[in-house]
């Protein structure tokens, strides 16, 4: 391995307490995943439905958003399209700046990571607090969040208590009902001081212009409910055709992410309050994000786009496990992370995350929309060798590699000589030092010697003998 | 009847035994064993890797061999067999011809073990008494969609129980190429399985997938451990004796 | 920007020509066009929009005992009392000795308004409102098959009450449930139309995120309590 996801790869391997947190992590939320699609009625029949759903609407794109756009509309919100993470930024402080807003309340919002939005509101002198409880610790660690739904799975209790002592000066505590107390207290503050609430959307209902936020600690409701404005941003692709679909959809997402049947608050919105309201906010404004999703939409990973960001894929990864959230170096984690993130940011700096996997499929087989995730990390591959630098040893390897095993009688002298040199550094049958590419493997176990004859010579052979008379 | 064993690469070079166990069973099961003219590999490490035109060019060859025999192909290796099953029609979906080839190939082959359960299984009979431990490969499992045969295999066999351990369907670690190109993660998926196959107190370890057992096994010797490790047709090779 | 709603519809319009979107047909559905798109089957999935079992096939009793069932599980408290008078005793024990935010009591059924008159409402100040011991409010649904609270904004039905307290008390009337969501979404539509946003409430608010141990009780009401009327 070598290269940046190499490097930080190796480190978290030899993480300890990494390892712990992971195994503990994927494990309890693997075992919540399978308890909460076994309660559902007819789990297979939802999620063929809700992968039929997913794929009419990207199939159908830009009839979607602009029906989506208009029924906004309709319902009193404003909407803003992004090309750009930075244009979305942009578009998001103006409206803030326009607002005289001068503190911003953020519930969950990936795509707002994706865009390094805190950072532009703290340019524009706007002060911002994330609100999720492992993300308002992220936030104030200084850190970056590691799993799609539980930001913090790589902190200890004690690391928390102690980021909680050092930046909002209270006692020490390892208790995590003392620690969320604290970020209770805190952030309700925030909560009734905010001039704007900022929040993602889980889904975006073509139908009628509804944004579902799905959420379980109340922050996504405060923030939408206090401050005077609120602004969603959301990826394109996070459309449902109809409420009858956003039903299926937030059944499958709860229990494929944590395994309850619903989060505490399933909220729905449809627009700013309406006269005779006595809260909510006076703005909204949703801003629909491109950065890159219309180019992965005309590529080989269209189908990524289906994701519901439940993370149950990123549970069932034995790589996810091993190396955990950061080594992907991305906002977006795991086997949906080493797709997505390529498709964004561009495969020629993340070439090294679609080679990441053994394509074991355990994703593919836990995705509620029953994503292809192995397929996509293939055609990647094929990608990374079209455009980006590969080893010279294996670009030459594979390519003689397919001249050789084309051609019998030289595939049959090739191994041959490839067998004897390496049954010359045998002992007893096996080989504990492996020369060139294959020194990895025996960095780690023995290899197995060659045969002396192979299975089609031994067959021959024998056949050639029960021929004679 | 006719059935086409296709070896694989790894067994042909690596532990031709598999195959001649394979052979064996295959016989017992009344079938004649032909071995096609000039097959190499399936193709599956440059698909992997993404070279798909190199992939390509060793499939067509392939294909040709195959193309070339009648009845079922038996394949001793769930990868192999996911590559030949599912993997051709994607590698030449661009090429109509090519493609209607490979549907015609995919529809004959069967791994071993979907094979033997579809003529009915097999009896045998251990001498000694046997511990197993079954890895399922996941080409295997998750592509082919076959996961309950080899067990049923396993416990047709008199004398051999068979141990379950814990997250038994987790991947070993192999990936093909991936066990060199991310040798550490490999290695760190590697010594979690072996060490719940250790903790299971099973005495052999056994899988219808040569890549995996040749991953595992290296681990296991490299640890020093004594569990005897045999591809599915060894084991029932051996009972049949 | 038009210019960047023009040039993102043009992107997404071009994406889909080449773009690997798979078939959209499902196995379990007979009804697939011929596009490869589905019909909606309101059946299937006991969405709504069958006028004879607009809340879906239980009766009423199934429909409540499967709420409290499910309302019990994640600790919510819930009583179920037979007659108005229990219902006001139930709710004046609930609010005893506290400072109460309210729903207008006129929106409160079994006549429970009597008893959080001269409360705190959603138009009072909010610094006041923040600091309620108890919201009190009534529901606009109540889903059976997930024990949740179906609340609509609108006129003397403020978002706040059933969000800023740290207990939030629901009186509910059997004729509220519905057995899914989507029968609440096909019933309600129009209602649905007309309001700001809806929330349904499942249980007490919650995380996990610290070393995935459960905590009850962060942001929103760390106390729920659902008395059911006759």
């Amino acid at each position: 391995m070598s290269g940046g996801f190499a490097d930080r790869a190796r480190q978290a391997i030899g993480n300890r307490q990494l390892h712990i947190a992971l195994d503990r992590t994927t494990a309890q939320l693997g075992l919540r995943r399978a308890t909460g699609l076994a309660s559902l009625d007819r789990a297979d029949a939802v999620r063929d439905r809700a992968r039929a759903a997913k794929m009419r609407v990207l199939q159908t794109l830009a009839d979607s958003l602009r029906q989506f756009e208009a029924r906004l509309v309709d319902g009193g919100a404003h909407v803003h399209w992004a090309e750009t993470g930075a244009d979305a930024n942009r578009i998001i402080v103006d409206i803030a700046a326009k607002a005289g807003v001068r503190r911003v309340a953020k519930s969950k919002s990936m795509a707002s990571e994706e865009t390094h939005l805190n950072g532009a509101f703290e340019r524009a002198g706007i002060a911002v607090v994330e609100t999720d409880l492992g993300e308002y610790i992220v936030q104030l660690a200084g850190d970056r969040p590691s799993h799609i739904i539980m930001p913090i799975v790589h902190m200890t209790r004690q690391q928390v208590g102690r980021v909680m002592e050092q930046r909002l000066a209270v006692p020490y505590s390892d208790d995590t009902q003392t620690l969320a107390r604290y970020a209770r207290a805190r952030l309700r503050d925030e909560f009734l001081e905010a001039d704007m609430g900022l929040t993602g959307a889980n889904f975006g209902v073509v139908e009628n212009g509804t944004i579902c936020l799905v959420t379980n600690e109340g922050n996504g409701r405060m923030v939408t409910t206090l401050p005077r404005v609120h602004v969603v941003l959301m990826g394109i692709e996070k459309l449902v055709p109809t409420m009858g679909d956003l039903d299926r959809f937030v059944k499958l997402l709860t229990r494929s992410a944590t395994g309850q049947k619903l989060t505490a608050y399933t909220t729905l919105l449809r627009g700013p309050r309406r006269s005779g309201d006595a809260c909510g906010p006076e703005e909204m404004h949703v801003v629909l994000l491109d950065n890159g999703r219309s180019q992965i939409l005309a590529g080989e990973t269209a189908e990524i786009l289906g994701c519901i960001r439940c993370g149950a894929c990123l549970n069932a990864c034995p790589v996810y496990r091993t190396v955990g959230g950061h080594a992907y170096g991305d906002v977006y984690p795991g086997p949906v992370g080493a797709i997505v993130t390529p498709g964004i940011r561009g495969l020629e700096q993340f070439a090294e995350l679609p080679s990441a996997s053994s394509l074991c499929g355990a994703c593919r087989e836990v995705c509620p929309v029953r994503l292809d995730i192995p397929r996509m990390l293939l055609a990647l591959r094929q990608q990374a060798v079209e455009r980006t630098p590969q080893p010279a040893a294996l670009r030459v390897g594979l390519k003689l590699f397919a001249r050789v095993a084309s051609r019998p009688r030289i595939y049959r002298l090739a191994a041959a000589i490839a067998r004897r040199m390496l049954r010359i550094r045998a002992r007893h049958g096996w080989i504990r030092r492996a020369p060139g590419m294959a020194s990895a493997w025996t960095r780690y176990r023995d290899l197995k010697a060659p045969a002396a004859e192979t299975f089609e010579s031994i067959w021959r052979r024998r056949a050639g003998a029960a021929r004679k008379p | 009847m006719i059935v086409q064993l296709f070896p694989t690469c790894l067994v042909n070079e690596f532990h031709p035994a598999a195959g001649l166990s394979v052979a064996r069973v295959l016989e017992r099961l009344g079938c004649t064993v032909a071995l096609p003219e000039g097959l190499t590999c399936c193709g599956q490490p440059a698909f992997n890797a993404g070279f798909h035109d190199e992939a390509r060019q060793v499939a067509r060859h392939t294909l040709r061999v195959l193309a070339r025999t009648d009845g079922p192909i038996v394949i001793p290796s769930g990868s192999c067999a996911d590559m030949l099953i599912h993997q051709y029609v994607e590698l030449f979906k661009d090429d109509p011809s090519a493609s209607a080839d490979a549907r015609a190939v995919a529809a004959r082959c069967r791994e071993f073990s979907q094979f033997v359960a579809g003529r009915g299984g097999i009896k045998a009979a251990m001498k000694n008494p046997a511990r197993v431990a079954y890895h399922p490969s996941c080409h295997l499992m998750r592509g082919l969609g076959v996961r309950r045969e080899p067990l049923a295999i396993i416990s047709a066999i008199a004398g051999v129980a068979s141990v379950s351990f814990d997250e038994q369907e987790e991947c070993c670690g192999f990936g093909g190429l991936f066990s060199i190109k991310n040798a550490e993660i490999s290695a760190s998926m590697m010594d979690r399985k072996l060490a719940a196959i250790e903790a299971s107190g099973a005495d052999r370890l056994v899988s219808c997938d040569l890549g995996c057992l040749l991953h595992l096994e290296g681990g296991l010797r490299r640890r020093g451990a004594a569990i005897k490790v045999q591809h599915l047709a060894e084991l029932v090779d051996e009972a049949l004796a | 920007m038009s210019d960047a709603r023009a040039a993102i519809l043009g992107r997404v319009e071009r994406a889909v020509r080449t773009g690997r979107i798979p078939n959209a047909t499902t196995r379990h559905d007979t009804g697939a066009s011929a596009d490869g798109g589905v019909e909606e089957r309101p059946t299937d999935d006991r969405v709504g929009g069958d006028p004879e079992s607009e809340r879906g096939d239980a009766t009423r009793v199934a429909l409540q005992e499967r709420f409290v069932l499910e309302a019990r599980a994640l600790g919510v408290e819930t009583y179920v009392e037979p007659t108005v008078t229990a219902v006001c005793d139930r709710l004046r024990t609930l609010v005893a000795g506290l400072r109460v935010l309210t729903w207008n009591p006129e929106l409160l059924p079994y006549d429970c308004g009597s008893i959080v008159e001269g409360a705190l409402v959603g138009s009072s100040p909010r610094g006041e409102q923040a600091r309620a011991e108890v919201g009190v409010t009534a529901c606009h649904g109540a889903i059976a098959e997930t024990g949740s609270l179906a609340l609509l904004s609108g006129p003397g039905c403020s978002r706040t009450v059933s969000l800023l307290p740290p207990v939030h008390v629901a009186v509910v009337r059997p004729d509220d449930l519905f057995e899914t969501m989507g029968h609440f979404f096909a019933a309600r539509a129009a209602a649905l139309a007309q309001s700001s946003s809806c929330t349904f409430v499942t249980g007490p608010s919650r995380t996990a995120d610290i070393e995935l141990s459960l905590t009850i009780g962060v942001h929103g009401p760390g106390r729920v309590a659902i008395v059911f009327g006759p």
